[in-house]
């Protein structure tokens, strides 16, 4: 791997370079997702994500957004701008995300009504991300330590070979109480996560409809996050998609925050 | 601004002409329609406010330049209606400078509804605090130009004319209420700063947003967007009793020096804010005053804090001003103390917003409680009602306690 993996506005359930050195029978729930976690994806991405909320009547709202992520080595930065709804319109959002685990995330709102950069605490990952199913830890970085995995088994899904990992997360108060990933062999790829509330409840389902490989890497390209309790659903599309496309480092700025996309 | 018949033509000529013009090609053409309506709730209910707005935002931008320009109309019934431009500016953007010029809202600072080193761009209160921010603050023509150094920015900012805070109108509900002896007589013609080079406004900043904190020191040469109000009193020099008073509203010349921060303390975020005005002009009870004002040194400042609390987003700040070299007959206290409060939940997939705001003055015991809830019925249509509510009998807020109101917004982003 060049440098630390790209995190994306899905869920980061991706390929990794195949451990050849370890005996596939022998890998622990830890190892299987610590491989979904350490995999390469390049060091650049950006791309338009199309967010289509979907109400238990079938009402749908739709978000645009436009990203750019980069990896400066110890920090990877992230700056998103709003383009739909017209009400969000210019509206950004920047992160920078520490390969230290003490550290927590940086993380600006630039709001063009009161045309302010705010900081804003990174430590809401329980809030739900511009009111889809995914919160924004869900759209993150969970770190493979933060939980305990375990191999349930394994079985085919979708017509390919998977380990099946229940996670339990360490902090008690975390919400969620456990989740179950079906990983694809050697692509390390989730296919299907499901989430469970603090009471153990079944909370959501997190798909992956469509996945290609872009310059080498497993990208995910469509997923949908179900969630039963409210029958709401989120649909997730990227498009435009470009890796190591060479992305300035003065993007990932507050200049850049306030000017949009000009 | 209220405007001629004459000139509310020539602009809606300008305004369709821009709106048709930009449709060939425009980089962007966004905005709002909105209806306003506000009911007071004492006596005959009232209506505090019926407006009709529309709001354009149309940005184009090529290579290293852009502009946009915001056309705004307000419309109220059997009423002239106000036109204008909120911002209208040219971008010029280079390596590492970028230049502004026309036009446009500058703000300033960490602060949330408060104004201490937010004071480049005058506030438009003819609806005392209670418009949306983007239209309190008004725009003003200036020249700008932000030089960038990684996550480093040097601001400078050059205003060739002065602009005065709009005061509400002769007649308006929210005009201030001032305590004269007996009714004066207001005379403008010290008011006007004169535009020239040497009555230009300079600001300049230096800010930085780094991992471990976020902040911003400025400087400005300015006018104080306030006017004092200078006294005059006729006295009868055979019984030695006052008779009449004349009152000049003046600017006075401010030299301002400030800085603001924000940092991340574990799930709080930690905001301050402070300026030392030099120049300040106060009104005084003091005989041996000519005109009844003296100039004293004063602080502005600010501590805030933000939270979220089973997903509660909380937000608090405790804002004090302080006269330096105190006199007792400064008719203002010594030490002014405000507080704020904020907040908010969303609901239903953030399509129901509930909001609290509060401001509250503890000099008078006085507050401005301001609840909404917004629903958002479609992507950019937007349904809101709210109430403003006002307590105490004086102070910057209780001199408004008969103007309690509930209000609805519906409003539609394009």
């Amino acid at each position: 791997m060049t440098s630390k993996r790209i995190q994306f506005v899905l869920l980061a359930i991706m390929l990794t370079i195949p451990l050849l050195a370890f005996s596939q029978d022998k890998l622990t729930g830890y190892q299987v997702i610590e491989n979904v976690y350490n995999r390469a994806t390049g060091t650049e991405m950006e791309g338009n994500l199309t967010m289509t909320l979907i109400n238990s009547r079938g009402n749908k709202r739709i978000r645009e957004i436009k990203q750019y992520i980069k990896d400066f080595g110890k920090v990877e930065k992230k700056i998103m701008f709003f383009i739909k709804p017209a009400d969000v319109r210019n509206t950004s959002f920047m992160n920078w995300s520490y390969d230290d685990p003490g550290k927590d995330d940086d993380q600006w709102i630039y709001l063009p009504a009161l045309k302010k950069v705010k900081r804003i605490s990174s430590d809401s990952k329980n809030d739900y991300f511009m009111g889809s199913d995914f919160t924004y830890d869900d759209l993150g970085d969970r770190k493979p330590q933060d939980d305990t995995h375990k191999i349930l088994r394994e079985e085919e899904f979708n017509g390919e070979p998977c380990y099946v990992v229940e996670s339990i997360p360490k902090d008690k108060d975390y919400m969620y109480s456990r989740t179950v990933t079906w990983v694809v062999k050697d692509k390390w790829v989730g296919l299907k996560k499901e989430f469970y509330d603090e009471d153990g409840e079944y909370l959501k389902t997190l798909k992956i409809n469509e996945y290609k490989k872009i310059k080498g890497f497993w990208i995910i390209i469509k997923t949908e996050m179900h969630n039963v309790q409210k029958n709401h659903t989120t649909k997730m599309d990227l498009s435009n998609i470009v890796i190591d496309g060479g992305i300035k480092n003065s993007m990932f700025t507050e200049r850049m925050m306030r000017r949009g996309l000009k | 601004m209220r405007l001629t018949r004459l000139k509310r033509i020539v602009l809606s000529l300008i305004l369709a002409f821009l709106v048709s013009g930009v449709q060939a090609q425009p980089n962007s053409l966004t905005g709002y329609a909105r209806n306003y309506i506000g009911v007071l709730l004492q006596g005959d209910h009232e209506y505090s406010i019926i407006q009709n707005t529309l709001n354009l935002n149309v940005e184009q931008s090529k290579d290293r330049v852009a502009f946009k320009v915001n056309p705004y109309i307000y419309q109220y019934p059997n009423e002239d209606m106000e036109i204008g431009l909120r911002e209208a500016y040219l971008d010029m953007y280079f390596n590492s400078v970028d230049l502004r010029i026309g036009k446009q809202q500058i703000i300033w600072g960490k602060a949330d509804g408060v104004f201490i080193t937010d004071i480049v761009s005058p506030k438009d209160l003819s609806e005392f605090l209670l418009r949306d921010f983007d239209e309190i603050r008004m725009g003003v023509t200036s020249v700008k130009a932000d030089y960038y150094i990684g996550d480093n920015t040097f601001e400078i900012v050059w205003l060739p004319e002065f602009t005065p805070t709009v005061m509400p109108p002769e007649g308006s509900i929210w005009r201030p209420k001032y305590s004269f002896p007996v009714q004066p007589v207001f005379d403008h013609s010290r008011e006007k700063v004169t535009p020239s080079l040497e009555n230009s406004e300079f600001f300049a900043k230096f800010s930085a947003l780094t991992s471990l904190v976020d902040f911003e020191i400025m400087a400005g040469y300015a006018f104080d967007d306030d006017p004092t109000m200078h006294v005059v009193k006729s006295i009868n020099p055979a019984t030695h009793q006052l008779t009449g008073l004349t009152v000049y509203p003046e600017h006075h010349r401010l030299t301002i020096g400030g800085g603001s921060f924000s940092t991340t303390l574990g799930p709080f975020v930690l905001r301050g804010e402070g300026a030392y005005y030099n120049g300040k002009y106060f009104n005084s009870t003091d005989p041996k005053l000519p005109e009844s004002v003296v100039e004293k040194n004063y602080l502005h400042y600010l501590v805030g804090l933000d939270y979220t609390l089973w997903d509660i987003h909380l937000s608090s700040q405790f804002i004090q001003q302080a006269i330096l070299d105190y006199n007792p007959l400064i008719e203002k206290d010594e030490y002014d103390n405000m507080g704020t409060f904020l907040a908010s939940r969303d609901f239903l997939n953030e399509t129901l917003n509930l909001q609290l705001f509060i401001y509250y003055g503890f000099n008078n015991n006085d507050a401005l409680i301001r609840p909404k809830v917004t629903y958002d019925l479609a992507d950019g249509f937007e349904l809101l009602f709210g109430a403003n509510i006002f307590t105490g009998s004086a102070g910057w807020f209780g001199q408004y306690d008969n103007n309690d109101m509930v209000y609805s917004k519906i409003k539609y982003s394009f």
